[in-house]
């Protein structure tokens, strides 16, 4: 330790420091003693702690120790999941070590890099290079790649929870696994935000025998304070779910009280309804408040954003496209609109406010119906016990592996061997077997293991020498075009017809409409014109009627962490001792459940069975997310139709689900227990969905990444229109013709694993066999159910044949005239 | 299995097939519409694996149609090969070999466009813009309707959508009929579906492996 603190380089950063009146936090004086000690490891930081200078200032000290050990060329790479941030992280880099007195040259590369400035990088590499997964992996796709590669000493990933947990993090392990192949002594270094499984990110990071590792995890802690806005009586918020229109009055003076908030809602469909109803309410907020989400044109959310940096907004109305990126000094307050989901989410976006080291993040919760109020609490208690979401890194994705073997055969080509010990060094292709990667080879170089069945395919060919390598010019620009693994909706741009863009709309929206109708988009109202060339063109409409785009993928479910945490605090809710006003304030609510029905305690189990009007209901609540509750119903409709056969309407939210049928449901205290069982559990579970339609749906991202299908840019003029297909046609064909095309096998995976969450299911089940389970006939309504009762999204389940299925949609479709 | 349903265009005597064909029993013919041979091998030259299978699927069921109407002649509506000349249009030549007696009738499409010098060398009839026989007039996309004549035409891939009230969407191919116009499905499995375009006052004749509905 001594010896250290004593070094030049150390008393240089020290006196640099001190000159700006600062001192090091401990975790950043610990990382760059443990990186001088050769270590590689985490960081575990808040954000606005100065958590980037604990890994860059590492390097620099290291440098001016051994200035020799250092040769011209890349000496530190910096990945980072988001472009946007890579230009500022460079600037304060860049001040730092202006004012130290060093000269390396720092640079930033990724999709906005313009041409010239690459091939001026690739002539001769920075010192620091900032830059994404992707644009690494793009630079393995160049000719003689590995040469910029050989003096790297470390190489850091930034953020390093947003890439875990996505199949990002793994060209980010890749990428590791081929630099540390280059070069002779390389460190690798996460840094993160606090997440339910950091041993297992550190290990998924540096899965290196030979490399010592540590993690240093910060003492400081960013305040948050959570308010939960409160209605004037429990009777005026619904309960179900609605908008909270009725909560607007109490969200204008907030935005009044601080300099700027961000109002978060969680889909794109409610920021537009809220923005409108913002203004509606506040007019004079007009122009002080804006619109910002993931359809909004680009340059409009880039001003979007430098207006909230220079304090020129009062207010933004967006979704989780504003949750990640740089820091916005003006804003002070936050609010959530609704659930956040989880609580790292809920973490996270309360830490978009107040963002200097000793500020306070101000968070308002503002619940849409009144249960979500005992969400808030559960979070509070989450947080109180600093229980965060654990983010499970993929494993075995052979499309990433497929496109990294083409990176590889289009840059230098590799030799099969060698790549095979390679990636099953990482953490994602630990259980790779020979057999499976074969028929990786064997894809990219023949298309299939049917003989004769694809004459025409030389994607890449074995050379004399052992290499494999693309010969083909086109191939390898299609291949360059296709690196990564982020796979967009199919996307629209939205013009005027008179010029301008507005935005981005998902095709499958667009589709259902038809020439004339109205729809809102960036807090416009206009009227579909036309479709071209990827484009929808429009006019602007004074309609009352407007639709607002239902974009998809704003469902998440709540995180089996929240739920938790939820069970636990309406088990107590009960209760007369408590003090979280949240559960105060719900008690009347909670009081008539108890009532009617029951409120579940942490080891019970409730189903509810309910006759109306509508038939006969039969409500569950396992409390584990909408997904989970999707399946399940599934599942539990198609247990009871063993008994007797029903067809069901089936809807569901986070906190349960319902089976209506017109006949009495016969379920009982002697049967309910099989019902309910975990026996049998997977097979039941496949039986009684439809896994092949998930899968296709799952197959869509996979065909991008491993190259079957050529995405499209929207507003291009139909390039390489021969080559369009669609997933689904794709994984019909290869389903036919191809059945063990592993790349199916890895659909239907993902399915088990992210769609079904089979192990979330598990645990499910096994916690209810272990609770006591409760059957309650209510005579009508409870609190519980209500809400699921209103829910609009409703599916229907039945064992007819397609055939009859469609013949009795035809019926109903000539009535109600569908077509 | 080869399901049908005749129907009457301009006394005309149709039967719809759900192998994605029509029959024309007055002249004895297949009428047929976007096989896009080749489409598998063009794929595969892109580095995009496609099994070349898919095309011999579709020549089964092509012949299979061909045997059990005792047709002579195939007029085809466009699209017959995708892209350019490979090892897919050989295999088609092949088993051209196999219906010695057959007629081929090609009005182009918007993908076919080999030298001439190719579709005589298949012995395809080609006919540039559109074909009339009787009071059916053959053209591959049919933008403007001619007063006298019933259009028979393709180019659209044409579907329907039928939702039902969960998130499950069911997409089967179909025939659009109107007074003056029908619509082929696309006859090769390798293609996809356009579910949002229709002319008006049209009938869908959708069809799935056992049955036909009309929409």
């Amino acid at each position: 330790m001594r010896n250290f603190k004593q070094s030049q380089g150390y008393t240089i950063i020290q006196n640099w420091m001190e000159s700006k009146g600062q001192k090091p936090f401990t975790f950043q004086s610990k990382t760059w003693e443990r990186y001088h000690n050769n270590y590689s490891g985490v960081v575990v930081a808040p954000t606005g702690f100065g958590k980037t200078f604990s890994v860059f200032l590492a390097v620099v000290i290291d440098y001016l120790n051994h200035p020799n050990k250092y040769k011209k060329g890349l000496k530190l790479i910096w990945v980072s999941p988001l472009r946007s941030l890579a230009k500022d992280l460079a600037k304060a880099m860049k001040t730092a070590l202006d004012e130290i007195g060093l000269d390396w040259e720092i640079a930033v590369r990724n999709g906005d890099t313009p041409t010239n400035i690459r091939r001026q990088q690739e002539r001769l590499m920075p010192d620091v290079l900032l830059t994404t997964p992707e644009t690494l992996h793009l630079l393995f796709s160049q000719k003689k790649n590995s040469k910029w590669f050989k003096e790297v000493h470390c190489i850091a990933v930034d953020e390093w929870h947003e890439l875990l947990g996505s199949k990002r993090g793994v060209l980010v392990e890749l990428a590791i696994a081929r630099i540390k192949s280059l070069t002779s002594n390389l460190r690798i270094w996460g840094i993160t935000a606090t997440i339910g499984n950091l041993e297992e990110a550190k290990e998924v990071l540096i899965p290196y025998k030979g490399l010592k590792t540590t993690m240093i995890k910060a003492k400081e802690k960013k305040k948050i304070d959570i308010v939960s806005v409160l209605p004037d009586e429990v009777e005026e918020l619904s309960w179900a779910g609605h908008l909270g229109k009725k909560m607007s009055h109490k969200i204008i003076p907030i935005i009044y009280e601080n300099n700027t908030t961000l109002i978060f809602t969680n889909t794109r469909n409610q920021s537009e309804l809220w923005y409108q109803i913002l203004i509606e309410e506040a007019p004079d907020l007009i122009g002080q408040i804006a619109i910002h989400h993931g359809s909004i044109d680009k340059k409009q959310r880039n001003f979007i954003e430098d207006a909230i940096a220079d304090g020129l907004l009062k207010a933004v109305v967006c979704t989780s496209s504003l949750d990640l990126g740089v820091d916005f000094k003006p804003v002070d307050c936050v609010i959530q609109i609704g659930s956040a989901k989880g609580i790292a989410r809920f973490l996270q976006r309360a830490g978009r406010s107040g963002h200097s080291p000793f500020e306070t993040s101000k968070m308002y919760a503002v619940p849409t119906h009144s249960l979500q109020l005992i969400e808030v609490a559960a979070v509070k208690e989450a947080i109180k016990q600093n229980e965060i979401e654990a983010r499970i890194p993929y494993v075995l994705s052979f499309d990433v592996l497929v496109q990294f073997l083409v990176t590889l055969a289009v840059g230098e080509g590799f030799k099969p061997k060698e790549t095979y010990e390679l990636v099953r060094e990482i953490h994602a292709y630990h259980y790779l077997t020979q057999e499976e990667y074969n028929w990786c080879l064997h894809f990219i170089t023949q298309g299939g293991n049917t003989l004769k069945g694809y004459e025409e395919f030389h994607k890449v060919v074995l050379d004399e020498d052992g290499f494999y390598r693309v010969k083909s010019r086109r191939i390898a620009m299609l291949h360059r075009m296709n690196i990564g693994v982020i796979v967009g909706e199919v996307m629209l741009f939205v013009k005027y017809f008179s010029g301008g863009y507005i935005g981005m709309v998902e095709e499958f929206f667009i589709s259902k409409l038809k020439k004339g109708e109205a729809f809102v988009i960036g807090g416009k109202v206009v009227e579909m014109y036309q479709i071209k060339d990827m484009t929808v063109l429009v006019k602007r409409s004074k309609s009352k009627k407007a639709i607002t785009p239902s974009w998809l993928g704003g469902r998440l479910p709540l995180t089996s962490y929240l739920t938790h945490f939820l069970r636990l605090k309406l088990s107590d809710a009960i209760t007369a001792n408590f003090r979280e006003k949240e559960l105060q304030f719900l008690h009347p609510l909670l009081k008539s459940q108890e009532e009617k029905s029951h409120i579940p305690r942490h080891d019970e189990f409730l189903t509810e069975l309910i006759q109306t009007k509508d038939g006969y209901h039969l409500f569950m609540y396992p409390f584990e997310g909408r997904l989970v509750h999707e399946i399940m119903a599934s599942l539990i409709a198609y247990r009871i139709s063993k008994i007797k056969p029903l067809t069901f309407t089936i809807a569901q939210n986070d906190y349960g689900f319902e089976l209506l049928s017109d006949q009495e449901i016969p379920i009982n205290e002697e049967n309910i227990h099989q019902i309910l069982s975990k026996e049998n559990l997977m097979s039941d579970i496949t039986a009684s969905i439809n896994a092949s339609e998930m899968a296709s749906r799952k197959f869509r991202d996979i065909a991008v990444v491993a190259g079957l299908v050529v995405q499209s840019q929207p507003g291009n003029r139909k390039n390489n229109k021969s080559l369009q297909s669609s997933s689904g046609l794709i994984f019909r064909v290869l389903n036919e013709h191809e059945p063990d095309n592993l790349l199916l096998k890895q659909a239907y995976n993902e399915v088990f694993d992210y769609e079904l969450e089979s192990a979330r299911l598990q645990t499910a089940f096994q916690r209810i066999s272990e609770s006591k389970i409760i059957l309650k006939n209510a005579s009508n309504f409870t609190p519980l159910s209500f809400p699921l009762k209103v829910d609009s999204l409703r599916g229907t389940m039945s064992n007819e044949e397609l055939s009859k299925r469609i013949e009795r949609i035809q019926k109903r479709a000539l009535t109600s005239q569908y077509l | 299995m080869i399901i049908t349903k005749e129907i009457n265009c301009f006394n005309n005597e149709l039967v719809l097939t759900n192998q994605r064909a029509l029959f024309w029993k007055a002249e004895n013919s297949l009428i047929l519409s976007d096989l896009h041979i080749g489409k598998s091998a063009h794929f595969q030259k892109s580095g995009i694996a496609i099994p070349s299978s898919i095309l011999n699927k579709d020549l089964q069921r092509l012949a299979d149609l061909i045997f059990h109407f005792k047709a002579n002649k195939l007029i085809i509506v466009g699209d017959l090969f995708h892209a350019d000349y490979n090892k897919d249009l050989d295999e088609f030549k092949q088993w051209l070999t196999a219906f010695k007696d057959l007629k081929i009738i090609l009005v182009k499409g918007n993908h076919d466009r080999l030298l001439n010098s190719i579709y005589e060398d298949f012995n395809i009839e080609v006919h540039k813009t559109d074909l009339k026989i009787g009071t059916i007039k053959f053209v591959h996309d049919n933008v403007a309707l001619e007063e006298n004549y019933f259009s028979i035409s393709g180019h659209i891939h044409p579907g329907v959508a039928i939702k039902t009230k969960g998130k499950q969407r069911i997409k089967l191919p179909c025939y659009q009929v109107t007074k003056q116009q029908l619509i082929l499905p696309a006859f090769s499995l390798f293609t996809g579906l356009n579910t949002r375009d229709f002319p008006e006052k049209c009938t869908n004749y959708a069809f799935t492996n056992d049955a036909f509905f009309e929409l």
